[in-house]
């Protein structure tokens, strides 16, 4: 099964490993939980708890966006590009408004024109994902330069500046107050779940995923589902861009470019597979939760970006260790 | 002289079904030895053991006289065995020469550079042997069907095989092609080689063989020199007069309405001016040999693939679109390969029985899955296809084949269709669970579906069903009622036609 | 069998996008078609052909390679605190190569011996290389000495010696991948992975040594692209990665393996970007439009060659089942 993803070709010989991931991911997730509180001073409290959810939730956005594509055997390598393109589209949008003025009205433009823009930038990944058959490794990866590009020239010629301010205040809220952000957040998780587990949509999707060919025998539309996980894709990181945007109260090309690596790491560590058909949001969001707890540990510890970097690599590098010892394990009986 | 190869006693079976009885043949060297019999009497298990692809659970095998018992293929091609498969193991992406040579290649001054001009002219030698005109560094993927058996049968010469084996060696071969191979038979012959001719093709078996050994249920059938035998006392060897399993009743016909009605389907290499009628309440076999385009037809009327001429009517309505379309119509298709495309294997059974009709257990606008109603049909279902020691969330891939097919079952059945296809339904299946199948394609059919089944196995057709097609080479070769069901007969409708060169 | 007109050109479609590229800027702009652009887009484009080169060699067996610019940076940051601190310059190169080798050699580990996708474990090298590699360097930027920039100033018979490392690394790549029985294997093992384990190829030696040989060529691109810059910044050698994929999947690598050449192949590919660049740079186009149009013809690229292998996938199966 190649990891480039595009409809699984049928060849489930590798397997994916039974047992938990679930279980798993929670697992790490107290072990870090207790590790931190016993040797970092400061972390177990409510403020800084509350600090490393809130500052999670653009992730975990992302990551649910990315466990869509991971489990229609494909991959976005463009989500947080479109995050960029999207913050500035609102930026252009809603700044062109009467700036802090701009109210109600104008948020409402804005969102609608930002949640477009992440459906846009996703049609045209599942487009060519689902109907031109090309692999979704280098689609995305165009399609992330692009629009990473796009962000940039939109923002320069519209406003001079990379950076654009005078946002207005409702629009703000959304991602800069934390209980509006974190019920958003928990409204959109919570749906997506629903959607995953408990619709016709959530089982095309694995059964894609699984195994496109018998998909298609099945009678499914294969090509619609990976359009629709696509868009579902972009739609996600349009979110992350609102919430960005909102709690960084500007609207900028780069909000979220570092975060790719991040999303791939911890829809990885949840457990979902990236041959296909397998995966969870309850996994992704322990992913998320366990790098934001390790990185919000590890810095309060005092050791620097690297050294965090190194960690995560580290906890990656366990969990696919540990899914690959178990898929052998299951391999032999 | 000691045998090029002697079997003695050879036994195999699979998950209890024993599928070689004790096998005892020789092969004298710079002989040709023909070995015919059914789809499922034991050659290419018998071959496969021989090739070091598996290993008997009794009996000895010696080649050239000494013990021979090879763990790979590997093993064996070391001793001098060399299998040319039916299906192609030739990789397209490399060049005629450097297939001839995968292992073997010519150095240049001993260090790991390939001599290229060394190798072309090898594989030119080779090519010429076979008869084959292509230049050696032309690449394997652009060479037909035909051309790469030849390629096939070069690696075997160029590797010093003291014995080869050829599976239907001239199934994709056209008449010049056949006339030049079996000469290059004839002079390995001459040369000292031992050959292991198996085919379909019983009067070209006569011509080349000099011996003959008919398999028929993993027995040695009959044996002997080819001049002994004829084409027709081949066949009826072949299939013999014991009725291996256990079938359901003769069934009484159906009302003779037509359902499904192909006119003149056609597909340029594929099928050619195929039309037939499939009646309410029928069970209708299509018995053909491999190639003959059984699967290609069934993959047309299920809108998987396109054919180029003729139509297709369900009711009287033509059919069109693809599966999805069509299973809306009321068609259901149970795939040849169902590790390929019948199952999710990593999916739970659950998830895979509902996978067709879940649309019927959902609550619109959302399509929200009703889970109560999912498990009562899961359950449901379980019970109508007996399928047992099979809970609803483990992962289909761990299930025998026979609860793997009758999961799949379980899912094109969880709506009665109108039209249910099935292709090669109880390969690799055990007996038990083949009479279940078979017994639930008749209640099927009873209740008005029309059952279209294509197999490999005579036996099991003339044993379920009402009617027989025979296909071969792309067209239907022959239609048989339930009252002229004379296995010779329908054998030798199956048997390519060739105009004799 | 003849191949079809329609299959042919869309095969030569890189190098005719090549030309296309060329003839448009050339024809736009006067500075464009000088022998001195050509050298500066050769030798700004020798880092990305060398790990190029290496990662078709992994593309070929259906894997990847992430780590690579990982690896050019913690070689990049070593090599510069040795020449720092004085020791001579073969020595900051022996080692960057070497830390490139040790670095493919813990991937081949991870890939042939525990079996993981190579996407993970090449995701989780990533990882820990950036974290090295601003360990090593302190996260400061160093500058480094002038011995390192002699290496890319210096043109022997007048082209940059990065070039002609470069043009060495990619022929060296192509006689092993054309007339070496370990090049023949690899596309063996990339076209069908059963069937050349049944034909008793050494799958997991090959597969290894492809990640070693990725990681020595990032080791050696990350030493030229080091003396170009002469300088190690935190961000150094950030997205080699996709650009080598990006080089080899233009010049018409597979990503599902079995299919690839280094020449002309992967280093048309690897110019192809760079070209556009100085293309665009020399028609004075507005800077905020270069990763647009870059994206666009990259996308085209992929397009084009996607419609190729499907023609050609279709072409395989009609030839198939021709029968007499």
């Amino acid at each position: 099964m190649s990891w480039v993803g595009g409809g699984g070709k049928g060849e489930g010989k590798r397997g994916k490993g039974e047992g938990n991931p679930g279980a798993v991911a929670l697992a790490l997730n107290v072990g870090a939980f207790l590790t931190f509180a016993l040797l970092v001073p400061g972390f177990a409290t409510g403020p800084n708890l509350e600090t490393v959810v809130i500052s999670a939730l653009p992730l975990f956005l992302l990551a649910v966006g990315q466990t869509f594509v991971l489990i229609s055997a494909g991959i976005d390598l463009s989500s947080t590009a479109v995050v960029g393109l999207v913050s500035v589209v609102g930026g252009v949008v809603m700044s062109a408004e009467e700036g802090t003025q701009g109210g109600t009205l104008g948020t409402l433009t804005g969102l609608a024109a930002m949640l477009a823009t992440g459906v846009a930038a996703g049609a045209v990944n599942g487009a060519c994902v689902g109907w031109l058959r090309m692999p979704a490794f280098m689609v995305t990866l165009t399609l992330g330069m692009f629009a990473g590009g796009l962000a940039v020239w939109l923002a320069r010629t519209v406003a001079a500046t990379e950076t654009l301010y005078g946002l207005p205040s409702q629009f703000l809220q959304i991602g800069g107050d934390a209980g509006i952000a974190l019920a958003l957040t928990a409204a959109l998780g919570i749906a997506a779940h629903g959607l995953l587990s408990g619709t016709l949509f959530g089982r095309a999707l694995q059964s894609v995923g699984y195994n496109a060919r018998v998909a298609l025998v099945s009678g499914l539309r294969v090509q619609r589902v990976i359009l629709a996980t696509y868009v579902l894709g972009g739609l996600f990181a349009a979110f992350a861009a609102v919430l960005l945007t909102g709690r960084l109260e500007t609207a900028s090309p780069t909000h979220g470019r570092q975060l790719l690596l991040d999303v791939i790491g911890a829809t990885v560590i949840g457990g979902t597979s990236l041959s296909g058909g397998r995966g969870r949001i309850g996994w992704t969001a322990l992913g998320v939760l366990f790098l934001a707890l390790v990185g919000n540990g590890l810095t309060l510890m005092n050791l620097s970006d690297f050294a965090i970097t190194i960690v995560k690599g580290l906890v990656i590098l366990a969990a696919a260790l540990l899914d690959a010892w178990r898929v052998r394990r299951r391999g032999r009986s | 002289m000691n045998a090029a190869v002697a079997m003695a006693g050879i036994e195999k079976a699979f998950g209890g079904v024993p599928v070689l009885r004790g096998i005892t043949l020789e092969v004298a060297p710079g002989s040709i030895l023909g070995l015919v019999g059914e789809n499922g009497a034991g050659k290419s298990t018998l071959m496969n053991i021989l090739g070091g692809n598996l290993q008997p659970d009794a009996g000895s095998i010696s080649v050239g006289g000494r013990p021979f018992s090879p763990r790979t293929p590997a093993d064996a091609r070391t001793a001098g065995i060399a299998f040319v498969h039916q299906e192609l193991t030739l990789f397209g992406n490399l060049t005629i020469a450097e297939n001839l040579h995968l292992t073997r290649f010519p150095r240049r001054w001993g260090l790991p550079w390939i001599d290229r001009g060394a190798s072309v002219r090898q594989g030119a030698d080779l090519l010429a042997r076979v008869g084959l005109s292509q230049r050696a560094d032309m690449l394997v993927e652009r060479l037909t069907a035909g051309e790469r058996q030849l390629v096939e049968i070069a690696r075997a010469i160029g590797a010093q095989a003291r014995v080869l084996i050829l599976d239907e060696p001239t199934t994709s071969l056209g008449a010049v092609e056949r006339g030049r191979l079996l000469s290059l038979l004839r002079e390995l012959q001459d040369a000292g080689l031992a050959i292991i001719f198996i085919s379909h093709e019983l009067s070209e078996v006569l011509q080349i063989c000099d011996s003959v050994v008919v398999l028929r249920d993993g027995q040695v059938a009959g044996t002997g020199s080819a001049s002994t035998f004829s084409v027709q006392s081949l066949v009826a060897l072949m299939v013999g007069r014991e009725v291996r399993q256990l079938y359901p009743p003769v069934r009484a016909p159906g009302n003779q309405e037509p359902l499904l009605e192909v006119r003149r389907l056609g597909e340029p290499s594929v099928a050619h001016e195929i039309s037939l009628t499939l009646h309410r309440g029928e069970m209708l076999g299509v018995f053909g040999l491999m190639g003959a385009g059984r699967s290609e037809l069934a993959r047309m009327l299920f809108g998987l693939d396109r054919h180029t001429s003729g139509d297709v009517l369900l009711e009287g309505r033509p059919l069109s679109g693809g599966p999805a379309q069509r299973i809306g119509r009321g068609l259901a298709f149970v795939t040849e390969d169902r590790r390929q495309d019948g199952l999710c294997l990593e999916a739970p059974v659950a998830d895979n029985m509902t996978l067709v009709h879940l649309a019927a257990l959902t609550r619109t606008p959302l399509r929200l899955i009703n889970r109560a109603a999912l498990r009562a049909e899961v359950a449901r279902m379980s019970t109508d296809v007996r399928l047992t020691r099979a809970p609803p969330h483990l992962p289909a891939g761990r299930l025998s084949g026979g609860n793997q097919q009758k999961v799949i079952l379980a899912k094109w059945l969880l709506r009665p269709p109108r039209v249910l296809i099935l292709d090669e339904p109880t390969r690799g299946i055990d007996v038990g669970a083949r009479g279940e199948i078979y017994e639930l394609l008749h209640r099927l059919a009873d209740t008005g579906t029309g059952v279209l089944v294509i197999s490999s196995e005579l036996e099991e057709l003339t044993g379920i069903c009402d009617r027989i097609l025979v296909m071969r080479q792309g067209e239907i070769g022959g239609e048989f009622p339930r009252d002229r069901f004379v296995r010779e007969d329908l054998l030798r409708a199956a048997l390519p036609v060739r105009v004799s060169g | 069998m003849p191949r079809p007109l329609a299959l042919r050109l869309l095969e030569a479609a890189p190098l005719l996008l090549f030309l296309a590229v060329i003839l448009l800027f050339g024809t736009q702009s006067a500075g464009f078609l000088t022998a001195a652009n050509a050298a500066q887009i050769l030798a700004q484009a020798a880092p990305t052909v060398i790990v190029a080169v290496g990662m078709t060699f992994v593309l070929l067996t259906a894997g990847v390679d992430l780590s690579v610019g990982a690896l050019m940076f913690i070689g990049a940051g070593v090599a510069g605190l040795l020449a720092i601190a004085g020791y001579p310059l073969p020595v900051s190169i022996a080692v960057m190569v070497a830390i490139g080798v040790a670095g493919g050699g813990v991937n081949a580990l991870l890939v042939s011996r525990f079996g993981l996708v190579p996407f993970v474990a090449t995701l989780a090298t990533l990882y820990i290389g950036r974290g090295l590699g601003r360990w090593i360097t302190e996260t400061r930027a160093m500058n480094l000495p002038e011995s390192f920039l002699m290496i890319g100033a210096s043109e022997p018979l007048g082209l940059p010696l990065p070039v002609w490392a470069a043009a060495a690394v990619a022929v060296a790549g192509q006689c092993v991948l054309s007339t070496t029985p370990f090049g023949r294997y690899l596309y063996a093992l990339g076209a069908d992975p059963e069937g050349a384990r049944k034909a008793g190829l050494p799958t997991r030696r090959l597969i290894a040594a492809v990640y070693v040989i990725s990681g020595a060529c990032a080791g050696l691109g990350g030493l030229l692209a080091l003396a170009r810059l002469g300088a190690v910044s935190p961000r150094f050698g950030e997205f080699y990665e996709f650009d080598a994929i990006t080089a080899s999947v233009l010049g018409g690598t597979s990503l599902y393996g079995g299919r690839g050449r280094v020449l002309p192949d992967t280093v048309v590919g690897a110019l192809l970007v760079k070209t556009i660049f100085s293309g665009l740079v020399s028609v004075q186009a507005d800077p905020y439009l270069y990763p647009l149009i870059t994206a666009t013809i990259i996308f085209l690229a992929v397009a084009v060659d996607s419609a190729r292998s499907r023609l050609a996938a279709r072409l395989t199966r009609r030839v198939i089942r021709v029968d007499a």
